[in-house]
């Protein structure tokens, strides 16, 4: 479904100051990801770990081509889009659903408008500049909103919903598309611990159901074990592990964050 | 390789400071902008503003005129010039448009718009097409494009690109992740600033009257040339009302675009 070859990225930075030459060239780069090779199965919950800054949201990224990665290849079902054009691009987008930890909604807007640009993909540009979307795609927004709980919701505004509402909201938008992937990037981060359970249960739900791929960014150990058939570690951009949830032994979680005794942090009591 | 030349710190002080004292010397040289100008000169001031009062109110229904085509030149230039401003700040903004040459230029023609005054473009506009408050309009409506079109470029600089970035990831084409990625995100932006500017315009259409562009500032500079000192304290207190009004108006709808409350 996804395949990931070689993939490395580095960030432009601003030179360091008195930096000459040679340095100063390197100085101008900054490592994000380093040869990354990765596999994902249809239907497969894969989540990452990593402490921040590990290049976890810049896989993601790049895995959509939000960002085009410096070097290495990325497949969606057998086909190279990396080297497709940004009008290709789009239409492959389509297929892959992205939620974020900052829910990337509009927030003047209401919920069902929101779930509504999910279909922008499907839509010609003259008819949704003056939002007129067809009667399959307002149907399809509605049953995603309903499917999610939001119903009720619908005509509010987002800025009027709490966080958890957001993010349904923000499923639903990602439902709308058809998308065969969700790219989840640290989803429940700004949650409280009871709506992460209900938030990632829903992410669950609709994966299992719309036989979707999930790859998602998590923080706390305990939750990606529970929702992960997959885990991958990242550290300083490599991948430093990957192992079934149930395999993940202490060794990988020292690769994984380091020596800490923070471990309550990542929720390893219990592990 | 050699290390680069540093200017110690103190030495670094003192050379900013004597650069400074020498542009306010080279400054109130030119200007004759001293004390002793200043206390020479205010016994006329005093004798000036004592003539002015009591304020001549028997020409105050004959201000009105003057008052609605100042604010006709306002409403005019203030429109045009956000239309126009508009389509070109997408242009101008680094993160909407990937070719250089095109922003470089836009950017360029906002800064030839605005960094010419209002009142040097009424002069140029009165030459070329004639008297009356059109050159005026002409004059407003070129300097907020450059205004405003900076104003609205910048505004879109600074989006949260986050928001743009989750609209792409719809599957969505160029013009409509600019349209429900970026454009929401500005659309009170515009409405704030595009408000703000119709005070802008109006305080500056009162001016453009002195270079013959109509309005309330051309009553003004008759009553000056004529030493009608009285007129000229009754046409100040008319454009000072006027101009506090429209802000309170202005203040008010921005306020309701912008937090959805009263002002």
């Amino acid at each position: 479904m996804i395949k990931i070859e070689g993939l490395s990225h580095y960030y432009p930075v601003r030179a360091r100051r008195g930096a000459t030459g040679a340095d100063r060239d390197r100085s101008k780069t900054e490592l994000a990801l380093r040869d990354i090779y990765l596999d994902v199965a249809r239907g497969e919950r894969m989540v990452i770990l990593g402490s921040s800054g590990s290049g976890k949201s810049t896989l993601l990224r790049c895995t959509n081509l939000s960002i085009r990665p410096t070097a290495g290849k990325v497949f969606i079902d057998g086909r190279e889009i990396t080297s497709l054009s940004n009008k290709e691009v789009a239409q492959v987008r389509r297929q892959i659903g992205v939620i974020s930890q900052h829910f990337n909604l509009v927030e003047g807007a209401a919920a069902f408008k929101n779930v509504l640009l999910g279909r922008l993909g499907y839509v010609g540009t003259v008819s949704s500049l003056l939002g007129r979307f067809s009667e399959e795609d307002v149907a399809i927004a509605t049953d995603c909103l309903r499917r999610v709980g939001m119903e009720k919701y619908a005509q509010k505004r987002v800025s009027d919903l709490s966080g958890g509402q957001k993010q349904r909201v923000a499923v639903a938008r990602a439902m709308a598309q058809h998308a065969r992937i969700i790219l989840a990037d640290e989803p429940v981060s700004s949650l409280d611990p009871k709506l992460m359970k209900e938030i990632m249960n829903l992410i669950q739900e609709i994966c299992v159901e719309e036989k979707m791929t999930l790859v998602a960014s998590l923080h706390l150990l305990e939750l990606a074990k529970t929702y992960a058939t997959r885990l991958v570690g990242l550290r300083d951009g490599q991948i430093v592990c990957e192992n079934t949830p149930e395999e993940l032994t202490d060794k990988d979680i020292i690769d994984i964050y380091g020596e800490t005794e923070d471990w309550v942090l990542y929720g390893k009591r219990g592990f | 390789m050699t290390p680069p030349l540093r200017i110690p710190g103190k030495l670094r002080h003192i050379t900013t400071l004597l650069v400074v004292a020498a542009i306010y010397y080279w400054a109130i040289e030119g200007t004759d902008s001293n004390p002793v100008t200043f206390f020479r000169g205010f016994p006329h001031i005093i004798d000036y503003i004592e003539r002015m009062f009591p304020p001549d109110l028997s020409i105050l229904g004959g201000l009105m005129g003057p008052v609605g085509e100042t604010l006709q030149m306002a409403i005019m230039g203030t429109t045009f010039g956000a239309i126009i401003a508009l389509p070109l700040s997408f242009l101008a903004a680094r993160n909407v448009m990937p070719y250089r040459p095109v922003y470089q230029a836009t950017r360029t023609l906002f800064d030839l718009c605005r960094g010419i005054n209002e009142i040097i473009w009424a002069l140029i506009f009165v030459a070329m097409v004639g008297l009356g408050p059109f050159p005026g309009v002409l004059a407003l409506t070129v300097h907020l494009v450059g205004a405003l079109g900076r104003y609205f470029s910048e505004a879109i600089e600074a989006v949260d690109q986050e928001l743009v970035v989750a609209v792409a990831s719809t599957g969505a084409n160029r013009v409509q992740t600019v349209y429900y990625g970026i454009v929401p995100q500005v659309r009170t932006l515009f409405i704030g600033y595009t408000f703000y500017y119709l005070e802008h315009c109006f305080r500056a259409a009162t001016v453009l009257g002195l270079v013959g562009a109509g309005g309330i500032g051309f009553e003004l500079i008759t009553s000056v040339k004529l030493f009608k000192s009285q007129e000229v304290l009754t046409t100040l207190i008319v454009m000072v009302i006027t101009v506090i009004l429209i802000d309170r108006l202005s203040a008010f709808v921005r306020m309701r675009f912008i937090t959805g409350v009263e002002g």
